[in-house]
Formats: C-alpha cells, structure tokens, sequence
C-alpha cells in the first residue's frame, strides 16, 4: 500500500514541476511578434525549427479531411512545417484542452493545441477566460486579402464573430450562408415555402415533412435564431439581437424571442415524428442528410452555401434537390476562422499555418475541394485572383448567388446564444410550464455566474 | 518455524510485488478519476472559477427534476430487459451446445461472431437494417408495401428503445453463452445423468440439477452486462429516442453544453449513475451469495 502511495506522490511531484516551468523563448517571440517588431523571416525561422503545427478541428467532412491532408500538408512541408492535423467530433473539446491546460500553468509554447477551427461560442469562451495568443491576424502578410477597414460595411464579419469583436486574435477562414434545399420531386414550384408561416401552411398539409438539428447542435441554434428573427414583436428582425446580454437585458430578451419559440412550440406536432408526440430531431446535420436523401423530410436547413452542388457532387443529396429562398430576408451569413491559443506549444509554425490558409492558391483549393467558401474577401484582390476564385465555386442550383446575397442576415450576439438555446432545450424539449420571461431570467442567471 | 514464516512472508511479498502494476493503474487512473468526479460534483473547480465545495447543490438541482428520474428509469428498463432476453437466450444455447448435433463445430464458432464485433458495427448495422430509411424499409417501398420509406413503423429512435435492447442482445448472447458453457463443460454431465437414473423428469434435471450448477457463471456474466448496460453511451445516443435521455447521454449532454457550470451536474450526473449501479450489483452480489450459503456452496 505504502508503495502506491509513494508512485501516486512521484507522479504528482512531476506534474506540479512541469506546470511550474515556463519557455522564457516562446513568451519573448509571442510579445516581439505582437509589438510588430518581428519582421516575417524571423517567424518563418523560428517555424522551421519547431516543425510542426498542430491543427484541431472538426473532422466530420470527409471532403476537408482529404483536403487537408493532400494540400495542406504538402504545402507546409514546403515551408519546413509538418503539419498534425487533429480531427475532434466537437469544436468544444479543443477549447476544454486549451482551457485545462492553461488552468495547469501551461503557457505560451508548452501547450498541446497550435490552431483551432472555431467561430461563435467557442470564440467567445476563449475570449473570456484570456485563452487567446493576441491579435495576430492583421500582421500576417497575407492579411492584405482581408477587409480590415472599419468604414466599409462589408468589414463587420472580419471585425465581430456573432457579435463578439475578433480583435484580430483570429483570421477569417471560410464564409458561410444558411440555406434551405428542397427536394423538387416531391415539393411542386408553388408549394415551396418561403416565410415560416409559408411552412406551417405547407406542413398542414403536409405533416411530418420537415425537420431542424436539434440544438444545442449550432446547426440547430442558427434555425431557432432565423424563426426568432422572423418572429420579432418590433418587426426589427436581427438588430436587436446584435447587443451582448448586458446590453440588452433579460426581460427585453424574452419579449423579444418569445413569439418565435411559439410558433416553433406550435409547429412541433407538424415536424417528423411529431404525430408520436416527440419530433425525432436529428442530432446533427449529417443525421438531417440522410432524413432527407431517404425522401423521410423534404427539406434540409443548415450552413451550405454551396451544400445542394457538394450533396449532388458526394450523392449525399437526393437527384431533385435545389437552393431556395427561406427565411425571406433572415438567411444568416457568418465566417468562421483560425484562432491560436495562449498555450500554443509552436507560435511560429501556428502563424505560419494561418498565413498559408489565407493564401488565395489554398482559399481557391480548399473551395474546389469541399465547396467551403472563401473567407477572404474578393474586392481585394487582383482581377485575375478574383475570377479565379469564382470559377473555382461549385455554383448553385435553383437559385443565382444574388438571390443569397439579397436575404442576408447577421449572426446573434455569442452571449445570447447560450440564453436563446438554454430557453428552447427548457421551453420546447423539456415542455416547461414556466413562461418563457422565467426561463429567459434563470438560463441568463445560470450563464452569468 | 522461523524459516517457514521467512518464507511465507517472502512469499506475501512476491505476491504483491506481482499485484502491484495492476493495483497502481487503478488506484491512480480509475480511483484519481473517481476521487476528482466526486469533488467536482460536490462543487469543486476552480478552473471554471467555481469553488463552492462542498455543496450538494447540484446533486440536488439533478435529484430534483423529474427529467433525472425518467432518465434513471429509461437507463434501467433498457438494461434489465436486454440483459433478461440475453440470459434466456445464453442458457438455451449453452444447453443446445454440449449436446451433439450435426455442424457443432461450425456453429461453436458462428455464434462468437458478435464477440468480436466492436458495439459501434452494431449499432450501425441496425440504423442500416431497421432504420426508416434502413433495408428493410426501404424493400417495403420498393415492393410497394408502402409509399416511401418513412411510412415504415418506427423500431429505432423510440423510448421502448427496441434498437438499443437488440444490439445488447446480439453483442451479449454469446458473452453469456461462452460463460455458462464454460462451467457446464467444468462440472460435466454426470450429475444430470445420474438424476435421470434416479427418476427426475427433463424439468427437474433442469431447475434442480443444472441451472444451480451455472448459477455461477449466470450471476458474473449477467453483473458484466448489466453494468456495461447501464454506463454504455453510444446505442443510446445514437438509437434512443431523445429527451428523456439515459443517464450517460443525460451526463455527456452536460459536458458539451457552451455553460461550462454545467460541467459540474453533468459530474453529479456520472456519480449517480455510478451509486445506482454500485448498489444494485452490490444487492444482487449479496442476495447471490446467501443462496450460495443456502444451498450449502462457499
């Protein structure tokens, strides 16, 4: 027993010491590089000599995996950098390790994580506990791609990620837009809907015929935000959801959502599996394209700009199906980015990394290959690039890029997303007899503490 | 005297020494992970910036709501059943298979198969057989039985949970088989022999003679289950019927949640989970061993 004791004291013993050290280089680099008195060769450098970078993200497309693995990779061994491409099933769980780490005295250059994929919430996480590297974003050399400037309209989704400000701790890496595809053999032209009452009336008629990813899923989430949009007592749509909770307080939150978690509460007996009594939400968007290639839903919700030409391209989407407009006027666009946590073990390489994605060579591959759009923007670059990049889309089916770019809307505010899913997981999940102002008030307590 | 004391004390070390790498790995991995659970949901982690320990608070938010106890209801029913049907089904085979029938050796392997087969083929190969838009409802529709695919009656992805008890089933048959057959084959068949010589009639050899006999091998194949039963996470997820959820999908449902103070009652969530199974297998280790007591074996 005495012998236990004594290896679970060495283990500990050795664990403390390691936490305590610190890489006194690594922590000079980070500030050097942030002050901007680094000039590019010397990143460059100090990445070669770390050699390699490792890369968390959701490894659920197999597109993007082969991607990342027959581009990506042989272009940063070109730069002297291996690249370890870690594939996690949630976002979440980079963001926990980073956190953990951090919480045991793992700083800058001791950690495990280099780069994550991430947007929203996992943003606004790190953001609030200080997990972040700095605001390396705008000092890459290719951040002349990116749209910096605060006076053009066209910045905001480079400068605020749901809400939040990007303070240039991540760079924009791909776009996306939440469109609707619909299975034109079995939904005549006439019958398709465009406004949500458009559906209930569809549904009506049709019962069981559509369904959302549930939430939290952010799949789910973005669906719950668009009715609530739609629904907004003020008719002022997405404005008002651009304030943090603070801002704008819980009660205002509840008048506000209320009318959009009504109708979806009311739409339920509607949805797929309704008539049982408990819809059969799918858990995430590749259980949704199954629903909907087996002809059990008719209609596919989620973030896929280019999803219907990927679908048709993979034989994940049924032969019919097409992009159509819905929600009129509330189709949220986000980007999603890189960002490098506070422990990144390889500084150099991570930086060199987020660089080479906002190449316009890897933004046009990374298109071809997964259909992600492009997270740079394409009245920054030459006439040539730009077209290039263009002709690299696999275009759209049903409807013309204008017809998206006309029902575009802006993401909700990252602190209220948290608020609007714990009120729909209580109000419709759970059928919680407490008025919704109740739920609002304990979920936005809860987040607070 | 001296000398075989010496010796037996040498030889209490050696046997510790030869216990010791087992007794460190689950002393630091599985009790430091059951030490930091238990702290965490009693309110400890100041990582999150929580430190309220200790404070049963989330214990009783949990115990608290009603959804919890659906959960723990769910979580049991599907593990008793699956592990009932799997216990009939083991014994009737393990008696079929130390008779002799034609192909007995082809069949002593076919019914291993599942053993080797991970619970995620399982699970997938019954989305892929029974799910609506699965084999079978999909031959419905092209036969013309129904119209399309999602007409088909719903088996997976309902809280009478079919899908879930049947990959229990299919992965833990041959488990309980390969147990029980592994003791009939240690006690041999003379005692049954012999019972029929003096006159016992097939249903009296078999609750009388033979089931005491396996009892043994029935409790600690059937413990196994039952507990991976009621920890087990993926058939659950993946072939429930969602809220209610079971417990484990309940506790995993917590940890992935963006409110990272909910991490806390997805801890309190495990340890429930670990209390309710470490007192059933307790009970029914205790209830196995009186029996052992009265029917005279120790």
């Amino acid at each position: 027993m005495r012998k236990i004791a004594l290896g679970v004291s060495i283990v500990a013993m050795l664990a403390t010491g390691v936490a305590q050290a610190q890489d006194p280089a690594a922590t000079e680099f980070r500030k050097g590089f942030l002050a901007g008195s680094l000039d590019w060769s010397a990143v460059a450098e100090r990445a070669k000599s770390e050699g390699t970078v490792n890369l968390y993200y959701w490894g659920g497309s197999d597109p993007l995996n082969v991607w990342m693995d027959s581009i990506v990779a042989p272009a940063m061994a070109e730069l002297g950098v291996t690249l370890n491409p870690v594939r996690i099933t949630g976002t979440k769980d980079a963001v926990d390790l980073v956190l953990a780490e951090l919480g045991s005295g793992k700083m800058v250059g001791e950690g495990s994580v280099d780069a994550i994929w991430l947007n929203g919430e996992n943003f606004s996480t790190l953001k609030k506990q200080d997990a972040l590297f700095g605001a390396f974003a705008p000092l890459l050399p290719n951040a002349k791609n990116i749209e910096w400037d605060e006076t053009d309209p066209r910045s905001l989704l480079n400068l605020r990620d749901f809400g939040v400000l990007t303070g240039g701790a991540e760079v924009p890496w791909s776009g996306e837009q939440y469109v609707c595809a619909v299975n034109a053999d079995r939904v005549s032209a006439e019958d398709v809907p465009h406004s949500f009452d458009g559906l209930q009336t569809y549904l009506e008629a049709n019962p069981g015929k559509f369904i959302y990813v549930k939430p939290p899923h952010y799949i789910g989430n973005t669906f719950v935000q668009e009715a609530v949009y739609a629904h907004n007592p003020d008719g002022t749509g997405a404005a008002p959801f651009q304030q943090s909770l603070d801002e704008l307080g819980a009660a205002e939150l509840a008048r506000l959502i209320a009318p959009g978690l009504e109708y979806l509460k009311n739409i339920e007996p509607l949805l797929l599996g309704g008539d049982s009594g408990t819809p059969r939400y799918p858990e995430d968007s590749n259980a949704l394209d199954g629903l909907f290639l087996n002809g059990e839903v008719n209609f596919n919700c989620k973030f896929g700009l280019y999803a219907v030409a990927t679908g048709l391209s993979q034989g994940t989407y049924p032969e019919a199906a097409q992009e159509f407009v819905f929600p009129e006027g509330n189709m949220i666009k986000n980007k999603n980015y890189l960002a490098i946590p506070a422990n990144a073990p390889n500084p150099g390489a991570a930086l060199v990394l987020a660089d080479y994605m906002s190449t316009v060579e890897a933004q046009i591959s990374k298109l071809e290959f997964t259909g992600m759009p492009a997270g740079i923007d394409p009245w920054l670059l030459s006439d040539e690039d730009a077209a290039a990049l263009a002709a690299a889309s696999p275009g759209h089916t049903g409807l013309q890029a204008a017809d998206l770019d006309a029902n575009i809307a802006p993401d909700t505010n990252a602190t209220l997303v948290d608020v609007i899913e714990a009120t729909w997981l209580e109000y419709i999940e759970r059928d919680s007899t407490d008025s919704i102002e109740t739920i609002v008030t304990r979920a936005a307590e809860n987040l607070n503490q | 005297m001296a000398r075989s004391q010496e010796s037996a004390l040498r030889e209490k070390l050696w046997l510790w020494l030869q216990l010791s790498p087992v007794l460190l790995i689950l002393a630091v991995l599985f009790g430091g992970a059951l030490v930091l659970a238990v702290v965490q949901s009693l309110g400890f982690a100041p990582w999150f910036g929580v430190n309220t320990f200790p404070s049963f608070q989330y214990f009783g938010a949990l115990w608290g709501s009603a959804s919890f106890w659906e959960s723990l209801w769910l979580t049991l029913y599907y593990a008793t059943v699956s592990t009932v049907i799997a216990l009939a089904m083991g014994i009737a085979l393990a008696l079929a298979l130390v008779r002799t029938f034609p192909g007995k050796q082809l069949y002593k392997y076919i019914y291993k198969l599942p053993l080797m087969i991970p619970y995620t083929v399982g699970i997938a190969l019954a989305v892929i057989m029974l799910g609506n838009g699965g084999m079978v409802s999909r031959l419905a529709a092209f036969f013309g039985f129904i119209s399309d695919p999602s007409q088909f009656p719903q088996i997976l992805k309902t809280h009478a949970g079919w899908g879930i008890i049947a990959v229990y089933v299919w992965k833990q048959v041959p488990f309980i088989t390969l147990a029980i057959y592994a003791v009939m084959l240690g006690v041999g068949r003379e005692t049954e022999e012999a019972a029929a010589i003096l006159g016992a009639n097939r249903w009296q050899i078999l609750s009388q003679v033979t089931l005491p006999q396996i009892m043994p091998g029935v409790v600690s194949s059937t413990l196994i289950c039952f507990a991976f039963n009621v920890g087990a996470f993926e058939a659950p997820f993946i072939l429930g019927g969602g809220f209610p959820d079971t417990l484990p999908v309940v506790a995993w449902r917590y940890f992935n949640d963006a409110d990272y103070t909910l991490q806390l009652q997805g801890m309190a969530t495990v340890v429930s989970i670990a209390l309710v199974a470490g007192i059933i297998l307790f009970t029914y280790l205790a209830i196995y061993r009186r029996f052992e007591r009265k029917i005279g074996r120790n």
